[in-house]
C-alpha cells in the first residue's frame, strides 16, 4: 500500500517534471494596485495552460524604478502590466519590444479600449495593448440627497445642478458637506476633474502631447465651478491639503454628498462600506455632456524577450470572454468594447456606467506625464491647488503654462 | 533682622518661580510626545477624532498597534529591518572606528595626516548630494534592495565622528601603560582588547549611541536605496502609512508606529546620557 | 600577519625604536585604519567623483546615457524652481537659526546653574532631540491635521477660530508649524552647546562684575557673549548646515506644500534624481549645492578660528 502510494507519487512528478520541461514560463510584473485581479487571472491561466506565468506584485511608486534598475542589470520580467500613461516614457527609453504587427493581428483589435491604444502608441508603433481599465465617474450618497430634499435616484448632470445639489447637501449641517475632491493632489485631478473640461469641450494638451493648453475657457468654467463650492463652504477644510490620502474615504465615510471618483469605488464601497448607499453617473461638461479619464494598465513586453510566445497566448487568454469576465468580477472594467456588456452582465449594474465612461473616455498622452501631472511637486499638482483655493488664478494658470511646457519642450529635446 | 528675612522671602519667591518656569517649560518638551503615546491606546473608534483629551476615554485598546501589522510587509517585519540595520551598524562603527582611532593614535605611516583629513573632511560633504552614485555602486555590487548594503552606507556616515571620537579617546590613555603590556609580552591584539578597550571603553559607548540613534532614525538614505517593501525600516514604513492606503490614512496607526520609533531611542538616552552628552561636547570643545 | 605583530610588539629595544617604528608601523598602523579607508573610498570618494563625473552626462535611469558636457549647469541657470528651492532654503535657514537661538540661549542660561532639578530639566528639554526627525514630522503631521489632530480642534473648541482652520494650507502657517516643530526638535541640542560654553566661564569674572554693579545684561553682553564667541559659532555651523541640508519635516509634513512653496535645496535634488530618474541633471545639482556649502563651511571655519573675523 505504502508502496503504491509512492510508486503513484513519482509518477505524477515524473509526468509533472515532464511537463514542466516541454512548457514555459514567463515572469510578469503588475503594481500592486492590480492585486485585485492579476493573482485570480494569472492562476486561471496557469491552470488552464500548459505554459505557465509567474507574477510578482510590485508596490506602485516602485515600479518604474525597479523596472529600470532591473533592466539595466538584465533581470527584467518578460512583460509587465504598466500604468498606461507611462507607456510612452517606457518606449521612448527604448525598453519595449514593438508590437504591431501582433497588435494589428487581433481580430477585436478595433474592440480595444481606444484611450489604451493611443498611450501604447509611440512613433507610429505600438509597444503597448491595454490590460485592465479604470474610469472616472461622479459619484452621490443617496441617503443625504433624500436628507436634503434631493431626487435620490437622479445624479447631476451639468454644473449648475452639481452646485446647486451640493449647496442643498452641505445645508444639512454639522459634519456634512456638498462636495470632496483632494486639492493638493496632482493625479487624482487629473483623474476627476479634466474630464470636466473635456466634456465641456477643452483639453489641457495637444493631441500630440507637444503643447501645454492650460488657460481655456473651458478649464476656467470648471475652476470657477469648483471655485465657487469652495467659497460657498460646501467643501471640507481638510481637502486643500489633502494629497490623495482621503482619496476615497471622505466619501467612505458618509458625510460627502457628492464626489469624482472611479469605477474602482464600486467594488471598494460594495465590499468594505454597504451602508453606503450611492449613485453612479457619468463626469458631466458644463452644460450637459460627458467624458472620463480612461485609466488602468498596458500590457508592455520587455525589448528582446524569449517567452513572447508565452505572453501572447496570457493576453489571448485575458481577452477571451472568460478572462475579460473575470477580470470584471474583479473590479476591472473590460477591455474589449465588443464584448463588455456580455462580461459585465452578472455585476453591478453601476458597473455598466462606468464601462460605458471608459469607452468614451480620454487619456492625455505624453512621454513627460510624471513630471507635469502626477508628481507631487509638479506644475499641475501646485496649479490645481491655487486655482480652487489662491486668490490668483490668472497667475496660476500662466506659471503652470510655463512651467509644463519648458518641461515638455526638455523632455522632448533629449 | 528685617533684610534677611526679605532676601530669604525673595529667594524662596525666586525658587518657586524658578522651579514654575521649569517644570512648565518641560512639560512642554515632552508634551507632545506623551500626547502621541497615550493616544495611541485609544480603541479605533476615537483614531480620526481629535485627541482631546490624548487618554482613552471610552475605553484602553492596543488595536492600533495590531492593524499596524496589515500594513505591506507588516511592521513586525519593518521592525527587524530596522534592529538589524540599527545593530549592524553600531557593533560595525564601533570595531571599525576602534581600530582605525589605535592606528591613527598610537602608529606612524605614510600619509596618515592625509587619511585622518580626508575621513574627517567627509563631514563637510553632505551625503544628501552623494546618494545617485552610491545607488549605482550598490546595483553594481549587487548589493542594491539590501539591508547589508543600507548599513555599509550608514556605517561610512559614523566615520568622521566615530574615528574622531575613538583617537581622542586613545590619546588619552598614557603611553606607559600601553609600553608596560607590551614588556609583559602582550601581543598587539591582545594589547588592544584586553588592555585597551576598558580604558577606551566611555568613548566605544559613546560611538555605539550615536551610531544607533543616527541609522535609527535616518530617513532620506533609507527612502532613495530601499524600493523593495519588505526591505523598508521604521521610517519609511510609517511614511508609507501616513500617505494611506486605499486613500484612507489611519492616524492611530500611524501614532503607534511613532511610539514604536521613539522610545528605543528615549530609553537607551535615559540611560546612557552622560555619554550622549560627552560626545556633544567632545565635539564642541574641539 | 598576526606574528609579524606579535614580534613587532615584543620588541622593546630602545635604541632602534625610531626605525623599527616607521617600519613595522609602517604596514601595521595602515592594516588598522584599512577598513575606514575602504568604506570612505567606496561609499564617499568614488561617489564623490562620479557625482562630477555623472553631472556632465544626460543620465536616466532607463537607456543609455551620454556626454553633454557642461548642459547640465546651462540648464540649471534657467531652472526657476531650483532657484526658488534655494532661495526658501535660505529663508528657512536663517529664520530657523534665528528661532533656534532664542529659544536655545535662555534655556542655556536657566539650566546651566548647578542647583537641584536643573538635570532633570535639562533632560526633558533635550528628549525631543533623540526623537528622529522623521518621528517628529509623523508626530506634528498628526497634530496639525485638520481633521484629526490636536491644534485646529483644540483652537475650534477653545473658541479662538470660527471653523477648522487648516494650518498646513498656507503659507505662513505651515512654514511658522514647521519652525515650531524643529525649534522644539532641537533647541536642547542647541541649548547642551551653548551650556558648555557658559560653564568654562569662571565664575569670579560674574562675581567681579557683579560687585562691580554691572545689571545682568551688561555682564550677558560684556563678558559671557564674548567669552562664548567660538561656542555659538559652534552652534551657529551646526544649525546652519542642518538646516541647508533640511528635507524630512518638509517631505514628511507638508509633501513640499502648500503649492510647492516649501521644497528645499534637497527635496528638489531628491526630485529630480529619484522621482523624474534624470540622475545626470540630479548630481550636476549637487555639485552645485556641495560648492554652496563648502564655501559656507569654510567662512563659518575661518570665522570660528579667529573670533574678529579678520
Amino acid at each position: 500500500m505504502k508502496r503504491l502510494t509512492i510508486l503513484a507519487a513519482t509518477a505524477t512528478l515524473l509526468s509533472m517534471t515532464a511537463l514542466a520541461s516541454a512548457a514555459e514560463t514567463a515572469n510578469i510584473w503588475v503594481r500592486a494596485d492590480g492585486s485585485n485581479f492579476m493573482p485570480q487571472i494569472v492562476e486561471a491561466f496557469n491552470k488552464s495552460h500548459e505554459n505557465q506565468i509567474k507574477l510578482d506584485i510590485i508596490p506602485n511608486a516602485e515600479i518604474v524604478q525597479k523596472y529600470a534598475t532591473s533592466a539595466a542589470g538584465g533581470t527584467a520580467p518578460d512583460g509587465l502590466s504598466l500604468d498606461l500613461i507611462y507607456t510612452p516614457a517606457f518606449a521612448a527609453a527604448g525598453q519595449l519590444e514593438d508590437i504591431t504587427d501582433w497588435a494589428k493581428s487581433l481580430p477585436y483589435f478595433k474592440e480595444l479600449s481606444p484611450a489604451h491604444v493611443k498611450t501604447g502608441t509611440y512613433k507610429d508603433k505600438i509597444y503597448g495593448l491595454p490590460f485592465s481599465a479604470d474610469s472616472s465617474v461622479l459619484i452621490w450618497n443617496k441617503k443625504l440627497f433624500k436628507q436634503a430634499g434631493l431626487d435620490p435616484e437622479k445624479g447631476p448632470t451639468n454644473f449648475a445642478e452639481i452646485a446647486a445639489d451640493a449647496e442643498k447637501v452641505a445645508a444639512l449641517g454639522g459634519e456634512i458637506k456638498g462636495f470632496y475632491f483632494s486639492g493638493a493632489c496632482g493625479g487624482c485631478n487629473i483623474f476627476t476633474f479634466t474630464p470636466l473640461i473635456w466634456a465641456s469641450g477643452g483639453d489641457i494638451l495637444s493631441a500630440d502631447g507637444s503643447k501645454a493648453t492650460l488657460d481655456t475657457p473651458q478649464m476656467r468654467d470648471a475652476i470657477a465651478l469648483y471655485r465657487g463650492m469652495v467659497e460657498k463652504g460646501l467643501v471640507p477644510e481638510g481637502a486643500k491639503t489633502d494629497s490623495g490620502a482621503n482619496f476615497f474615504a471622505a466619501f467612505a465615510g458618509g458625510n460627502i454628498g457628492i464626489t469624482p471618483s472611479g469605477a474602482f469605488a464600486i467594488g471598494a464601497l460594495n465590499t468594505q462600506y454597504k451602508d453606503i448607499d450611492y449613485g453612479v453617473t457619468f463626469l458631466p461638461g458644463k452644460d450637459g455632456g460627458s467624458s472620463s479619464f480612461a485609466g488602468g494598465d498596458n500590457f508592455v513586453v520587455t525589448k528582446g524577450t524569449p517567452k513572447l510566445a508565452v505572453l501572447k497566448e496570457f493576453l489571448d487568454y485575458a481577452y477571451s470572454l472568460e478572462g475579460q469576465t473575470l477580470l470584471a468580477s474583479r473590479g476591472s472594467l473590460p477591455v474589449r468594447g465588443d464584448i463588455a456588456k456580455e462580461a459585465l452582465k452578472d455585476l453591478d449594474p453601476r458597473y455598466q456606467i462606468a464601462a460605458e465612461a471608459m469607452a468614451k473616455g480620454n487619456t492625455p498622452y505624453s512621454v513627460v506625464f510624471n513630471d507635469i501631472i502626477n508628481s507631487a511637486n509638479g506644475p499641475w499638482a501646485q496649479m490645481i491647488n491655487e486655482v480652487f483655493f489662491g486668490d490668483d488664478v490668472d497667475g496660476a494658470l500662466a506659471n503652470a503654462q510655463e512651467t509644463m511646457q519648458g518641461i515638455i519642450d526638455a523632455g522632448t529635446g533629449q | 533682622m528685617a533684610t534677611t528675612t526679605r532676601t530669604r522671602e525673595r529667594s524662596i519667591g525666586s525658587l518657586i518661580a524658578e522651579h514654575g518656569t521649569g517644570i512648565i517649560l518641560s512639560l512642554l518638551f515632552i508634551a507632545p510626545i506623551v500626547w502621541a503615546i497615550l493616544s495611541t491606546f485609544k480603541p479605533r473608534s476615537e483614531a480620526r477624532l481629535p485627541p482631546i483629551p490624548p487618554w482613552p476615554t471610552t475605553g484602553f485598546s492596543i488595536d492600533n498597534y495590531l492593524t499596524l501589522d496589515t500594513f505591506g510587509a507588516g511592521l513586525s517585519h519593518s521592525a527587524q529591518n530596522s534592529i538589524f540595520v540599527a545593530v549592524s551598524s553600531v557593533v560595525l562603527t564601533a570595531i571599525i572606528s576602534l581600530l582605525a582611532g589605535y592606528g591613527f593614535s598610537r602608529f606612524r605611516f605614510p600619509f596618515k595626516n592625509l587619511f585622518f583629513i580626508l575621513i574627517l573632511s567627509t563631514i563637510m560633504i553632505p551625503f544628501q548630494s552623494i546618494l545617485t552614485p552610491i545607488f549605482l555602486i550598490l546595483s553594481w555590487l549587487g548589493l542594491q534592495n539590501t539591508l547589508t548594503g543600507l548599513v555599509l552606507v550608514y556605517v561610512t556616515l559614523q566615520m568622521p565622528f566615530s574615528i574622531f571620537m575613538m583617537r581622542n579617546a586613545f590619546d588619552a590613555v598614557p603611553k606607559e601603560i600601553e609600553e608596560a603590556a607590551r614588556i609583559d609580552g602582550a601581543t598587539n591584539v591582545a594589547l588592544l582588547t584586553k588592555v585597551m578597550l576598558p580604558l577606551v571603553w566611555p568613548g566605544v559607548v559613546t560611538v555605539g549611541l550615536f551610531a544607533f540613534l543616527n541609522t535609527w532614525n535616518e530617513f532620506l538614505a533609507a527612502l532613495v536605496l530601499m524600493t523593495d517593501q519588505s526591505k523598508f525600516t521604521l521610517p519609511i514604513m510609517m511614511t508609507a502609512v501616513q500617505s494611506g492606503r486605499f486613500g484612507a490614512v489611519d492616524w492611530g496607526a500611524v501614532q503607534a508606529g511613532v511610539t514604536i520609533m521613539m522610545i528605543p531611542c528615549l530609553i537607551l538616552f535615559l540611560l546612557l546620557q552622560r555619554f550622549y552628552i560627552r560626545g556633544l561636547t567632545a565635539g564642541a570643545v574641539k | 600577519m598576526s606574528s609579524i605583530s606579535a614580534k613587532a610588539g615584543a620588541m622593546p629595544a630602545a635604541p632602534a625604536r625610531r626605525r623599527s617604528k616607521i617600519d613595522r608601523g609602517h604596514w601595521v598602523g595602515l592594516l588598522y585604519i584599512a577598513p575606514a579607508i575602504v568604506l570612505v573610498m567606496v561609499f564617499f570618494v568614488i561617489p564623490l567623483g562620479m557625482t562630477a563625473w555623472m553631472s556632465l552626462h544626460n543620465w536616466p535611469l532607463m537607456g543609455q546615457h551620454r556626454f553633454i558636457g557642461l548642459d547640465n549647469y546651462v540648464a540649471i541657470t534657467k531652472d526657476v524652481r531650483f532657484w526658488n528651492a534655494l532661495k526658501f532654503t535660505g529663508y528657512y535657514t536663517v529664520i530657523v537659526t534665528i528661532a533656534i537661538f532664542a529659544v536655545a540661549f535662555p534655556l542655556a542660561l536657566f539650566v546651566e546653574k548647578p542647583r537641584p532639578m536643573m538635570g532633570v530639566y535639562r533632560t526633558a528639554f533635550f528628549m525631543p532631540v533623540v526623537v528622529g526627525f522623521a518621528s517628529a514630522s509623523l508626530l506634528w503631521a498628526w497634530l496639525l491635521n485638520v481633521d484629526s489632530g490636536l491644534f485646529s480642534p483644540a483652537a475650534q473648541e477653545l473658541g479662538l477660530t470660527e471653523k477648522r482652520f487648516n494650518l498646513i494650507a498656507t503659507f505662513n502657517p505651515a512654514f511658522w508649524s514647521i519652525i515650531v516643530m524643529v525649534v522644539w526638535k532641537v533647541a536642547g541640542f542647541t541649548m547642551v552647546i551653548l551650556m558648555t560654553g557658559l560653564q568654562s566661564i569662571p565664575t569670579e569674572l560674574q562675581e567681579a562684575a557683579k560687585i562691580d554693579g554691572a545689571n545682568a545684561w551688561q555682564r550677558f553682553r560684556s563678558i559671557t557673549f564674548p567669552l562664548m564667541r567660538r561656542t555659538v559659532a559652534l552652534a551657529l555651523i551646526l544649525s546652519v548646515a542642518g538646516s541647508i541640508l533640511a528635507f524630512d519635516q518638509f517631505y514628511i509634513l507638508l509633501r513640499g506644500g502648500p503649492r510647492n512653496s516649501t521644497i528645499t535645496a534637497v527635496y528638489w535634488i531628491f526630485n529630480q534624481s529619484f522621482v523624474s530618474f534624470k540622475l545626470g541633471y540630479g548630481a550636476a545639482l549637487s555639485m552645485v549645492l556641495l560648492v554652496i556649502l563648502v564655501v559656507l563651511s569654510l567662512i563659518q571655519l575661518r570665522l570660528l578660528r579667529n573670533p574678529e573675523g579678520t
